[in-house]
């Protein structure tokens, strides 16, 4: 493993240092989105028609489809990444401090690009604050969409304080390193410091961090991101129980997914391989197959229930679901990852870093064929299904694929600007792996533990 | 599928058997009514003027009813100003019952005025208000104050489309946004389409408990207090598509793009009524084809329901006024008295009503048969012949020497060419050309010489002419044999129905129907028996407020081709197929 002993230099140097390749990567995710911008105020000119969407029933189609897919999926990413977040933080689960930032922002920038579907996926988005702000009182009643809006929003303000507190640990710690052109932003976030709210500012992170870890299978991932669908009883494809544990595990699966990516990324761009060390990348990854796992036992709650004596409706969805090519696919790439991560974890030779990320980008695109697919077959085969226009048509149309190409352009953007200003390391993961160099069975213990705990 | 199942008898096959033989010996031509509702359909899609749709019936209307009461041409032209402007009204004279309708168009302007006032009260700047009585949602359906709806009973629609490009017309929707939409489908295992009467009309089910309203994140969808329908405020809606996803019917359509026709268009059409066929009595814009990036469906009609278009209007949705076979039942589902509600009270005797309104030989014709055979009428005097054309049989008569010239209605010219006609329908005759037959026409009526002609061919002229009187004669007393015999006429079926409503010795003569049993089997036999009423994908929980009469498809019923295809009509079925156009990189391939 590591040889050198990480410092703040090394936390630093993202900070301080540009190089061509940064520049590169700038360009073409400035480029992904700004494509995608363009298409988009196509759309705006022109109206929906544009997506290859049409009304369900006798219209033919379906009326949500990619931009839904990846709002849920964006969305399953963010939650994933707070989660894991929270989790190192409420659990002590040390090893994987070196990655909670890159986490949070993962959550922040995945939240973002899932916002930002949902105005892309609006006939009239300029109406999003008259109309929905201006009934929100009533509506938050009885509207998931609107319980959806709700907990979003309140994630999104909770993993920035979380963010925000524990960088003013940081940058008053490393102030004098960090560039002076940001002067003004670094006062902002540091306004009021002193030294004895950083005991404060710990408890309120953990209790962040426990509010987190309690709201994201209750409320989040588990709770109103499948209620959109799950508490829908005319499409049997969705009106399930199981959908909740069911998205919360595609979630984290997704999550763990985006953060290998991401952490590997800036390993490699910076040389952190002394502070994100394999032994990290290979936690991760067990955590991901145990994932994976949930994953594909839920599949197969599904699968048996709608197909052994289901209700007509539901057996006929499950069953169009069942011998989807994409729900093969998405399976088959999620069960053949979940394979490799068991045989490594059984010969350890098995592990390279690139197979991590191959595992990793495998899982997310299974994960997206999976929601999109989700949200696809709902109207597919809705119980009302005496149309002979449904089961409807539909693939996405160019648009619609490049919002895919403009939102990841967006949240690599926002790892690019944001690791140029703050460091995407925490101070406290620098010190506490010089501090406890070396305790690779303890922090296995841990995982087993951990696991133990959540199962 | 023969129409004259439709018309006679719904049930189908069933009583077809039994009653095939009694019906056979009718004359009403089902297929003329059917004929005339499709080109009723081209006259609301403008390919045919009204004018000339009145001429193009107006012999067959005469011979068939033995009356034209429909509007005149220059009626038509005061239609036309008061924005009817469909040739409904035309169908109306022969199947509506136009007396109670009005009585209770009355009635509702009555009900109508006080809950406008109260709605008024209720409804200031009321989006909140309503929302969360919708929220609260666990009375199981209100039943309290107006609540809109329709009863339609599938077993009287025949598939004509006539309520879909109806409201297409009212509405100015897109192609393939069907708001009302009429689909035929076959159960598995059934082998022919349409073996039975497997057929839906699905317009929005205006639910007490709407699942669209209630995911709703604006409160854009909601229901109206004063009525309970179900509406979308096209000036809140973002365009989020969740009320088309929760709605397990299938009955939203969004605008994916500019519509086809213009507010101003549509402000045009509507200028000389009260508004504009868009905003509604509380100022919100819920009606007409929806602007783009906004939710649409069936509104059953809230212009109307306001008195804009005029209070005889009140009451009633496009799609139930185009409907020829009177399917659709709309009103106040919560009022006993209210039109769907007495249709779904007695089912056979409101569709035997209907059905039989302006249909001969009637009880008048029965009697009338009576009188003549007793002597108290004479032939020429008679309003329903069976068998026979007054112009014919005066003719005959004056030949006969039993018409005085005085008394003739036909000019001479006139005369001679129903004389022509006449012979040239006698089989012994048969050889004779054009101007042989206008011979012996003139020997008849003495204007040539007896020589003129071959002595076989003058007698068979005269046959012919006897006969003439002899059919009609023989028809008058075969009404009556019919009658007496009980098979199921028009008189037969009036009789029932006055029975039935209470009334003492409606018959006109002992050998009519005479007890209430006898009364009921006929109407049964007449208008189908007591179908059962379902409510559509009732289980989940949505108390819709249509409730329809006939078979309930089943969970695997699947959509077949009906009788008049949506192209036929002019609208498209599939709306993707419209929408593909616009599409970027169609890729022609699907999920």
């Amino acid at each position: 493993m590591s040889t050198k002993s990480p410092t703040e230099a090394d936390i630093l140097r993202p900070v301080n240092n540009v190089s061509k390749k940064f520049f590169m990567l700038f360009g073409a995710s400035a480029l992904a989105l700004g494509i995608f911008l363009v298409a988009w105020m196509y759309q705006l000119a022109n109206g929906m028609a544009v997506t290859g969407l049409s009304d369900w029933g006798s219209g033919g189609g379906v009326t949500w489809g990619l931009y839904i897919g990846a709002f849920i999926w964006w969305v399953g990413i963010a939650h994933g990444g707070i989660i894991l977040s929270a989790a190192v933080r409420l659990l002590g689960m040390d090893r994987y401090m070196p990655v909670a930032r890159l986490a949070e922002l993962l959550t922040i920038a995945g939240l973002s690009a899932a916002g930002f579907y949902i105005l892309v996926h609006m006939g009239r988005p300029d109406r999003m604050v008259t109309s929905v702000l201006g009934h929100y009182h009533i509506t938050v009643n009885n509207s998931p969409l609107v319980w959806d809006v709700t907990v979003i929003t309140a994630y999104f303000v909770l993993t920035a304080t979380y963010l925000a507190l524990t960088l003013r640990y940081d940058i008053t710690r490393l102030r004098d390193q960090l560039p002076d052109h940001f002067e003004p932003v670094y006062k902002v976030m540091t306004l009021g410091y002193t030294k004895d709210e950083d005991e404060v500012v710990e408890r309120m992170v953990w209790w962040l961090a426990l509010a987190i870890i309690i709201m994201a299978p209750l409320l989040l991932h588990g709770g109103v991101i499948p209620w959109l669908f799950a508490v829908l009883p005319g499409m049997p494809a969705w009106f399930s129980a199981v959908q909740g544990p069911q998205f919360l595990t595609i979630a984290l699966t997704s999550a763990i997914s985006g953060v290998i990516i991401v952490a590997y990324a800036f390993r490699r761009a910076y040389d952190w391989d002394h502070i994100m060390t394999d032994d990290v990348f290979r936690g991760l990854l067990l955590w991901l197959g145990f994932f994976c796992l949930l994953f594909l036992w839920l599949q197969l709650q599904q699968n048996v229930v709608g197909l052994f004596a289901a209700p007509v409706d539901t057996f006929v969805a499950q069953e169009a679901t069942l011998s989807h090519w994409a729900y093969l696919l998405s399976m088959g790439l999620v069960f053949g990852t979940l394979a490799y991560i068991f045989a490594q974890t059984i010969r350890p030779s098995l592990f390279t870093k690139a197979r991590a990320i191959g595992a990793a980008l495998l899982v997310l695109t299974a994960t997206l064929l999976e929601k999109l697919l989700f949200v696809v077959e709902g109207f597919m085969h809705p119980t009302f299904e005496i149309y002979a226009n449904t089961p409807g048509e539909y693939f996405p149309s160019v648009i619609e694929w490049l919002s895919l190409l403009g939102t990841i352009g967006m949240v690599v953007l926002v790892f690019l600007v944001v690791s140029k200003v703050v460091p995407v390391v925490e101070l406290h993961a620098v010190e506490h792996l010089r501090g406890d160099h070396g305790h690779g069975h303890d922090d296995a213990d841990d995982a087993a533990t951990e696991s133990e705990v959540k199962a | 599928m023969s129409t004259d199942d439709e018309s006679f008898h719904p049930l189908g096959r069933e009583w077809e058997g039994e009653l095939e033989e009694m019906l056979d010996d009718t004359e009403y031509d089902s297929d003329l009514g059917m004929k005339m509702a499709q080109d009723a359909m081209r006259v609301t899609k403008g390919e045919l003027s009204e004018a000339e749709f009145h001429e193009m019936y107006h012999d067959d209307v005469m011979e068939e009813f033995g009356v034209d009461d429909r509007p005149t041409e220059a009626a038509y032209e005061q239609a036309q100003e008061a924005q009817k402007g469909t040739a409904t009204r035309m169908l109306e004279a022969f199947e509506g019952d136009g007396e109670q309708s009005r009585r209770e168009t009355m009635k509702k302007m009555g009900a109508g005025a006080a809950a406008v006032g109260l709605g008024a009260w209720a409804t200031v700047d009321d989006g909140p208000e309503t929302n969360l009585a919708a929220a609260d949602g666990d009375d199981g359906g209100s039943n309290e104050g107006t609540q809109l709806g329709m009863v339609i009973d599938l077993e009287r629609c025949d598939g004509c489309l006539s309520c879909v490009a109806a409201c297409q017309e009212e509405n100015q929707t897109d192609q393939g946004v069907n708001w009302m939409y009429v689909l035929d489908y076959r159960e598995p295992g059934q082998d022919e389409p349409g073996a039975s009467r497997n057929r839906l009309v699905r317009p929005c089910q205006h639910c007490t408990d709407a699942p669209c309203e209630k995911v709703c994140p604006t409160t854009a969808r909601h229901t109206r207090d004063k009525d309970g329908l179900v509406l979308t405020d096209y000036d809140v809606c973002i365009g989020c598509r969740y009320c088309q996803v929760a709605c397990p019917y299938g009955v939203n359509y969004f605008q994916w793009d500019e519509p086809d026709v213009s507010t101003d268009e549509i402000e045009e059409m509507h200028s000389d009524m009260d508004g504009d066929h868009m905003v509604d009595d509380r100022d919100r814009w819920v009606d007409s084809r929806a602007p783009r990036g906004v939710m649409s469906k069936c509104t059953m009609c809230p212009t109307r329901q306001d008195g804009h278009m005029g209070d005889e209007y009140r009451g009633t949705t496009a799609c139930e006024e185009a409907c020829p076979p009177e399917a659709i039942n709309f009103g106040d589902m919560n009022d006993p008295d209210s039109k769907p509600q007495r249709y779904l009270r007695n089912v056979v005797q409101t569709r035997a009503e209907r059905m039989v309104d302006g249909e001969s030989p009637n009880r008048e014709n029965v009697q009338e048969s009576y009188d003549f055979l007793e002597g108290d009428i004479e032939l020429l005097d008679m309003e329903y012949l069976e068998d026979g054309d007054h112009d014919e049989i005066e003719a005959a008569l004056f030949i006969q020497g039993e018409l005085d010239a005085d008394d003739l209605s036909l000019d001479d010219e006139e005369l001679r060419e129903i004389v022509i006609d006449i012979l040239g329908g006698a089989d012994a005759l048969e050889d004779l050309d054009e101007e042989e037959l206008g011979t012996l026409a003139d020997i008849l009526l003495g204007d040539a010489d007896e020589g003129d002609a071959d002595a076989d061919d003058r007698e068979a002229a005269n046959d012919a002419i006897d006969a003439v009187i002899t059919n009609a004669e023989d028809g008058v007393q075969n009404v009556v044999d019919r009658y007496e015999s009980r098979e199921i006429t028009p008189a037969e079926v009036e009789e029932s129905l006055l029975i039935l409503d209470g009334e003492e010795e409606p018959w006109v003569s002992e050998d009519g129907i005479t007890d209430e049993s006898t009364a009921q089997q006929v109407l049964e036999a007449y208008a189908g028996g007591e179908a059962s009423t379902f409510k559509l994908l009732e289980e989940v929980g949505t108390n819709p407020n249509v409730t329809y009469v006939g078979n309930e498809p089943g969970p695997e019923a699947e959509q077949v081709d009906g009788p008049v295809a949506y192209s036929d009509i002019g609208q498209t079925d599939n709306r993707k197929d419209v929408l593909d156009e616009s599409t970027v990189g169609d890729f022609g391939v699907s999920l």
